[in-house]
């Protein structure tokens, strides 16, 4: 039985929250930036080896021979591994869509740069690495596929000959009446978008130390893993083992933001530690390795796109085909962030039919993985880009285009056509909120006096919808099966009333230890050091999920409330029969178990959970002596997507605006950000300072998007990006003050009115400064198409003006 | 990313260190020296290097100095680039050598880094072989046989290479003091702050009666090595300074160059534009700087 839990912040038993709804200061911090937090890199362990890898420096090639014998000899070393050795106690990866998945270390053939091959445990690293020096691989080079466009060429070669076509997956949807709504339209806009590679770049790699427990037949892996439970399942399908003999222990980690990866580097340990008597076997990635073979690659997308507007600017249809390259395996679960966009797929706007023609390919590309935002920021790249084309064509302005089309808040909740439904909002309001702040008005006058100096100065006014908290279904447009995602914790309250709650992920930056405390100090009115928080790895936890498609804060608030919410039930209980009442004359507020209207008659929540530890004399009849909760709380409502892949999937949509002025230098190309101003609207914030991080993180991050960040490759499908002197990442250089703003409009359906926000601006900073810089090149008759917009792309494109050069 | 297996020596002075390069050379034992290690360790670690002995120069507190003899600033190899930023001498008397060294790379990077191995390693886009040029330092060389001095002009050789030999070590750099009235400009287009420049630019000039003279116009992350535009040089000299023909320099600069670097940041076709753009912008600010209107 689920317990209600409260679902506004009035609603917790507490005559005023002290904690939740303020700017708390993050538990977990001092230890995760001073470098003291158990990181996986600092575990030391007796006996332990070190594992290097050697990895494929074709695209594409057959392995015709891998030769260890030597690397074998060399002194310091344990355990080789090689393709022999997986196929024989290994199975391929699990993926989604099913069957495009690989051995941990290639055996046949190697199908990107970078692909283990073999691997070596020595008493160090640099043993290790100087092991693989001996072996020996005979490669044949294959013809290789080099991006998406190629791999549909009549005659590419095959990332998978059995499969007899490189197409992973292909599906039309269409929602409502779309060719109606188009045939129908004044105008349409129509257009080509290209989103380069980008990803994940956390501070720390991924690393991992595994040990397989010979007479047990099991393996236990330490490292820095983003959903344990998920990746526990995954490794017993690879070892074919029974899935509790796998498990996985979470460190706390440098950042994950999707790009933890891991996989193959925790199988290949785990097997060498097989190999080497079970002594156990770490592998750290390092940079180079994690640029060009790691979980940090992500969105390789061509789009064709049109938008059905009318004459007064009202959007009744939207098309989208895409194309994404989701690399050589199906292995990082690439292929579901092209199905996210179901979940937001029409934006902020009442646009009532949409088309997704979606193909992803494979190729001779790193596979991709999750990124943070998980797909919807390309997508809206395109949508807002098409927005501006339409205004602009129309002679609007961009924001009252998006004013006239937006759902206005009596419509919510609202379905849109690809079948999700947002909770709740209040988009003009935001846009008004945040027009207001950038000074709208003046700004664009300050731009007409640039423009009037020969300056190339353009601002967007942006907006989207975040989903939170996902829901397996989302993922069925790609073939991912499953409904509902629990997160669970365990609440214990000690003899001395100290608190303790176990959830079932580690410290990853987000700041979730400090939303448990600040619950639970608000719930059993106490401290908030009296609450410890503590990671219980997957033999211990109660079923989770973790951090991922902005959903823990919201997930963890229904888990942390309903666990809280059983335990006041009991605590009640005892506290009636101590008092000698009934469980429902009684009250718990801040802490005190109080009979209703009796002054006095009132004893604190330690005195009661002493009572069950201790007095077992006192207890009611059939009351166990255990003040310990579970809970484990999953989204309400949800349920199988229909054939057009229709379902609620999301359970809430934040809202956000971004307003963003930005030069581009005519002679170079290069884009500085002049202005940034954001109104976001996330519901109840739980923790104020906490969502700001997010933001501003996340703009940062969709600053790199837009500007700096890709992974070439050549035209063989070689990586041309190895080092952080290739991927840039923004620095605080590139990176303007931003001033911002909140709206609060609670979700009625979520915990405490919360909505998922860790995604956060990723989703809108792309597009916006898109949309900016080609309002800027506007008068030149360009535009900008694809990510990043490098001073490369845009002088190109600014040379293709029909303008005067150099003046 | 663990370095190839290594012996490691660390002399305690730098005619120790000469005389043990000269020894693993006549030992056919390959030996690299270790100064900041900014550019050589990751080259060490990703195996790109791979010497049998690495000699670390960190000892060598004598090679760390900045004094001003007869009109040349003399800077010690060792001495880091955040010495170098500190140093009011630096700032006043050679103030284009200065503003050079803050864009090499970031804080972290110009504590560690040194002059001489920036030098030593002579990465195209680097800042300070630029500016060797455009100044006219000179290396000090030391080997077994005692220490020569090598004008800037010839010690860069191609990419990564210079006239050190593998039994010598440099020593000091000599740096001209700016000549009083002499206008100067240091620019560098980049995709971020801190970054290896995709074109840059050092530049001097002088304005006599009116009219440009003896005009230093050096670029860098263009070619192998920084290059000196001669013909742009040419077409300034002795002409009134104005926007159009500072265009026309940059015109002629961009076509006096070879084949510009590609890269993943920008095609040959780009760079040569940018070396269009930074010759205009260097030259009108070292103009300015000269007391010069640009007309
Ligand atoms: C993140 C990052 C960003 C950077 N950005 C820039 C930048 O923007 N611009 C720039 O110019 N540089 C940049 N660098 C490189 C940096 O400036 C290095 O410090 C410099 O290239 C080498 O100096 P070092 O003292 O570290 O030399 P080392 O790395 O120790 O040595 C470099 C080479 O010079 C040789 N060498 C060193 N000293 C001597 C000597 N006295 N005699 C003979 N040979 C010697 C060494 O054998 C080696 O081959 C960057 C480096 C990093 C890591």
């Amino acid at each position: 039985m689920t317990a209600k839990i409260p679902q506004k912040l009035e609603d917790l038993p507490s005559s005023e929250p002290r904690w939740v709804g303020k700017d708390v200061k993050r538990i977990e911090d001092p230890k995760l930036v001073t470098g003291l937090a158990d990181f996986i890199e600092n575990l030391q362990m007796p006996g332990m080896l070190h594992c290097a890898i050697l990895r494929s420096p074709h695209p594409h090639a057959l392995i015709k021979s891998v030769d260890a014998s030597e690397a074998l000899k060399h002194p310091g070393v344990s355990a080789v591994l090689t393709g022999e050795d997986v196929l024989k106690w290994t199975n391929p990866a699990m993926t989604v869509p099913d069957g495009w998945g690989v051995y941990c270390l290639a055996t046949d053939k190697a199908r990107f740069v970078g692909e283990p091959v073999a691997a070596v445990a020595a008493i160090s690293r640099s043993v290790a690495e100087d092991a693989l020096e001996l072996i020996e691989v005979e490669y044949e080079p294959l013809p290789a596929v080099a991006d998406a466009k190629k791999a549909l060429e009549e005659g590419a070669p095959l990332i998978f000959e059995d499969k007899g076509s490189n197409v992973i997956h292909k599906r039309l949807f269409t929602w409502g009446e779309v060719d109606q709504a188009f045939a129908d339209a004044d105008h349409v806009i129509s257009d080509s978008f290209r989103w380069n590679r980008l990803g994940a770049n956390p501070t720390e790699t991924f690393g991992v130390v595994s040990q397989w427990d010979l007479l047990e037949n099991s393996v236990t892996c330490r490292g820095a893993f983003q959903s344990s439970s998920h990746f526990a399942l995954g490794r017993a399908a690879t070892f074919g083992l029974p899935s509790n003999r796998v498990r996985i222990i979470s460190h706390p980690h440098g950042g994950s933001f999707g790009g933890k990866g891991g996989a193959r580097g925790t199988d290949i340990a785990a097997l060498l530690s097989r190999k080497a008597d079970g002594r156990p076997v770490k592998w750290i990635e390092d940079r180079m390795e994690y640029l060009i073979a790691g979980g940090g690659q992500s969105w390789d997308r061509f789009y064709e796109a049109s938008l059905a507007v009318n004459a007064d600017g009202t959007m009744t249809g939207f098309k989208v085909k895409l194309l994404d390259d989701i690399g050589a395996t199906g292995e990082g679960f690439g292929a579901i962030s092209a199905a996210k966009p179901l979940a937001v797929f029409t934006g902020n706007y009442t646009i009532g039919a949409a088309q997704y023609d979606m193909t992803l390919v494979a190729t001779n590309r790193l596979p991709q993985s999750p990124y943070r935002g998980m797909g919807p920021p390309p997508h809206y790249f395109v949508l807002e880009s098409l927005v501006d084309s339409a205004a602009r064509q129309l002679g609007m302005d961009v924001s009252e285009i998006r004013r006239k089309n937006y759902i206005q808040p009596d419509q919510f909740p609202y379905i849109i056509p690809s079948g999700n439904e947002y909770d709740s909002g209040n988009y003009e309001a935001c846009l008004d909120k945040v027009l207001d702040m950038a000074d709208y008005q003046a700004l664009r006058e300050e731009q007409a006096k640039a423009q009037e100096a020969g300056r190339l100065v353009g601002i967007s006014v942006v907006n989207a919808i975040e989903p939170g908290v996902f829901d397996w279904n989302a993922y069925s447009a790609v073939g991912m099966p499953g409904v509902g995602v629990p997160e669970g914790v365990t609440i214990s309250v000690d003899v001395m009333g100290s608190i303790t709650v176990r959830v079932g992920f580690s410290l990853e930056g987000q700041g979730q230890y400090t939303l448990a405390a600040q619950l639970l100090a608000d719930y059993f009115g106490v401290e908030m050091d009296q609450i410890r928080v503590v990671h219980a790895d997957t033999a211990s936890a109660p079923p989770h999920f973790g951090p991922g498609g902005s959903r823990l804060g919201v997930a963890l608030t229904g888990a942390i409330l309903g666990a809280a919410k059983k335990l006041e039930d009991k605590f009640l209980a005892v506290a009636a029969g101590l008092m000698q009442t009934e469980a429902a004359n009684m009250e718990m507020v801040d802490g005190w178990l109080r009979i209703k209207g009796v002054p006095d008659a009132e004893m604190p929540m330690a005195a009661v959970a002493g009572t069950m530890l201790a007095r077992s004399d006192l207890l009611p009849p059939g009351m166990e002596p255990c003040p310990e909760a579970t809970s484990v709380w999953t989204a309400p409502g949800r349920a199988e997507p229909d054939e057009e892949g229709r379902c609620k999937s999301y359970l809430t949509a934040a809202n956000a605006c971004h307003v963003i002025m930005v030069e581009v230098d005519r002679d170079t190309g290069m884009v500085e950000i002049l202005k940034y101003f954001v109104v976001d609207d996330c519901g109840t914030r739980l923790n104020p300072g906490n969502v700001e991080g997010m933001l501003h993180g996340a703009i940062a991050q969709g600053i790199g998007a837009a500007l700096l960040e890709e992974y070439v490759y050549d035209e063989n499908a070689q990586p041309l990006v190895s080092t952080f002197m290739d991927y840039l990442m923004p620095t605080i250089n590139d990176v303007p003050d931003t001033q911002s703003a909140a709206m609060v409009t609670p979700s009625p359906f979520s915990p405490l009115g919360a909505k998922g926000c860790g995604e956060n601006a990723i989703h809108l900073t792309p597009a916006g400064i898109i949309c900016a810089i080609n309002d800027a090149l506007a008068p030149l008759g360009v535009a900008a198409k694809e990510i990043p917009a490098s001073p490369n792309r845009l002088w190109e494109l600014i040379q293709s003006a029909d303008y005067p050069q150099d003046k | 990313m663990k370095p190839a297996p290594f012996d490691y020596v660390v002399p305690e002075t730098a005619e120790e260190a000469v005389s043990c390069l000269q020894k693993y050379e006549d030992d056919g034992i390959e030996a690299t020296v270790l100064a900041g290690g900014q550019s050589f360790v990751p080259l060490l670690n990703m195996r790109m290097a791979r010497p049998d002995v690495v000699v670390d120069l960190r000892k060598l507190k004598t090679l760390k100095y900045i004094r001003e003899e007869d009109g040349v600033i003399a800077i010690g190899a060792m001495t880091t680039k955040r010495e170098v930023e500190e140093s009011e001498l630096i700032q006043q008397r050679q103030p284009l050598f200065h503003a050079s060294t803050l864009e090499i790379g970031h804080l972290q990077i110009r504590s560690r880094g040194t002059v001489g191995g920036s030098m030593a390693q002579a990465d195209p886009a680097a800042e300070y072989p630029a500016v060797a040029l455009a100044l006219g330092m000179e290396m000090k060389i030391l080997g077994t046989d005692g220490e020569r001095i090598v004008p800037a002009d010839e010690f860069f050789i191609t990419y990564l290479t210079t006239e050190i030999d593998s039994t010598e070590l440099l020593t000091e750099v000599r740096v001209p003091v700016l000549a009083e009235g002499t206008g100067w400009s240091f620019q560098e287009l980049a995709r971020r702050h801190g970054d290896f420049a995709i074109v840059g630019g050092a530049v001097t000039l002088r304005l006599d009666g009116g009219v440009c003279t003896d005009p230093h116009i050096v670029l860098f992350g263009v070619g192998a090595t920084p290059v000196r535009m001669t013909a742009a040089e040419s077409a300034i000299s002795g002409q009134a300074p104005s926007a159009e023909l500072f265009a026309q320099a940059g015109e002629q600069g961009a076509a006096e160059l070879e084949s510009p670097m590609a890269d993943v940041h920008a095609s040959a076709e780009y760079r040569r534009h940018l070396a269009k753009v930074i010759i205009k912008r260097c030259l009108l600010e070292a103009t300015e700087r000269a007391g010069g209107s640009v007309s």
